[in-house]
């Protein structure tokens, strides 16, 4: 998409919906949470940014914490578009978070302030040597119940979104929340550091149980602030408006 | 047709051929010919314009469509249901197991029920794309008015800037004034397709 001037280059996630609610897309370079609790298709839409980004050559990192990534790819959604070939041809790649633990020796179950950065590092070299301009971490609260403190976890947050920035590289930290929390985030921690949050909420209505999606703060664009609906399918992640009329929620 | 007319399918489907792309049409009908309505609009669309045609049934299940359909000989291979009844009737075990069918749990997802449009739309290969909703009173039994007409001008805008065909069927006896502006408000064509003939 070209861009006016003055306005910052745009990561288009390829996901319709999503990019019209952002005026284009996710600002390039930006750190983004999208947060949520489980079962709203946090994974899913992460998973498909990155595959539109390795289906237009832009290639993409997927840092698997909770999941192993075999498994992730046989649960997934069955996209229509998704090529094997990504994956093959190294656009795609997917690296598990507990084996890069175990390579750096971080075996305790909390990461030291010197382990951090070290992690931080490894991350940032991996993404630097695949010339990685997407990368998604799913999930970073699995990650901060390793770091423990508030300073930690800020510090982590912070290095890891300056690290990727600085190569021009899109991120998307998973977040996950309680069903019950009003909160972005688990710790408290992580809301206040990205640029950008989305929000993905399972909303009950009259006993019907919507999976919705909202755009919180994303900074360098405009955006809408409004609730939308969406639908995970085989031609990927759709989106319509809440409808609002009659509703008293 | 005029209101009281008797019902003609030829002059239904005459009418019906002369509508242009993108429009959104407003056909009502009166209980008695619902299944002559039904076969001579998708004999037309789906056959003979071979048409994917995304049927949104909240009357009957798509079961019961289909079943009627074959009965006719009609073609229904092009014929893709959204059928937001089947599930609220517990009885979505056999439509589940149907490619051309996709199921909302619930007359009251109007959401859900556009995101399964918008699916189905996505993925034909087809040039043209009609779209049915039967019935807008049906619809109107689960959602008050005020969603309903939200979902109505949210839904014809969207199938309208994809130039798709929205066909909104109504049943006279069942309709209000209410529904009736609703209706008209989206729509740019009102068809009545008359009383069941002699």
């Amino acid at each position: 998409m070209p861009q006016k001037s003055g306005e910052r280059e745009r990561c288009v996630t390829g996901i319709e919906g999503l990019d019209t609610i952002l005026y284009g897309g996710i600002p390039r370079a930006n750190t983004i949470l999208l947060t949520g609790s489980c079962g709203t298709g946090k994974t899913s839409l992460a998973l498909e940014f990155l595959i539109h980004g390795a289906m237009k050559n832009e290639n993409s990192l997927f840092v698997s914490v909770t999941e192993n990534s075999e498994k992730l790819l046989t649960n997934i959604i069955p996209y229509r578009f998704f090529d094997k070939g990504l994956i093959k041809s190294g656009r795609l790649v997917f690296v598990d978070l507990p084996i890069m633990y175990e390579r750096l020796g971080m075996t305790k179950p909390e990461l030291s302030m010197e382990e951090i950065d070290l992690l931080v590092a490894a991350i940032g070299s991996l993404a630097k040597e695949l010339g990685a301009k997407r990368l998604v971490v799913d999930s970073i609260t699995s990650v901060c119940y390793k770091l423990k403190t508030s300073e930690k976890i800020r510090d982590f947050i912070l290095n890891l979104g300056k690290v990727l920035s600085d190569q021009n590289c899109t991120s998307v930290l998973v977040g996950e929340v309680p069903a019950t929390s009003t909160a972005y985030s688990s710790f408290g921690v992580e809301e206040a550091l990205p640029d950008g949050i989305i929000l993905m909420a399972n909303m009950e209505r009259r006993g019907d149980l919507l999976r919705t999606l909202q755009v919180i703060k994303m900074r360098g664009t405009m955006h809408s602030r409004a609730k939308y609906v969406l639908d995970l399918t085989p031609m990927g992640v759709l989106l319509v408006p809440l409808l609002k009329g009659g509703s008293t929620g | 047709m005029s209101p009281g007319e008797a019902f003609n399918a030829q002059k239904l489907a005459s009418e019906l051929s002369e509508m242009p792309p993108a429009s959104a049409i407003s056909l009502q009908m009166s209980v008695d010919n619902y299944l002559d309505v039904i076969r001579g609009m998708l004999d037309l669309y789906a056959n003979r314009k071979e048409m994917d045609t995304i049927y949104v049934t909240a009357t009957i299940s798509s079961e019961a469509i289909k079943r009627v359909l074959e009965a006719l000989d009609i073609d229904t291979s092009r014929i893709y249901f959204v059928d937001c009844i089947s599930h609220i009737m517990m009885g979505a075990t056999s439509a589940q197991l149907d490619e051309h069918t996709t199921l909302v749990e619930s007359p009251t997802m109007l959401e859900n029920l556009m995101l399964k449009v918008e699916y189905l739309i996505r993925r034909s290969e087809s040039k043209d794309k009609l779209v049915v909703l039967d019935s807008i009173n049906s619809l109107a039994i689960h959602n008050n008015n005020w969603i309903l007409s939200e979902f109505l001008h949210i839904l014809v805008s969207g199938l309208r800037s994809r130039e798709a065909y929205t066909v909104i069927l109504s049943v006279e006896e069942h309709s209000t004034p209410e529904i009736n502006n609703m209706v008209n408000l989206v729509c740019d064509h009102v068809i009545n397709a008359g009383k069941q003939g002699e």
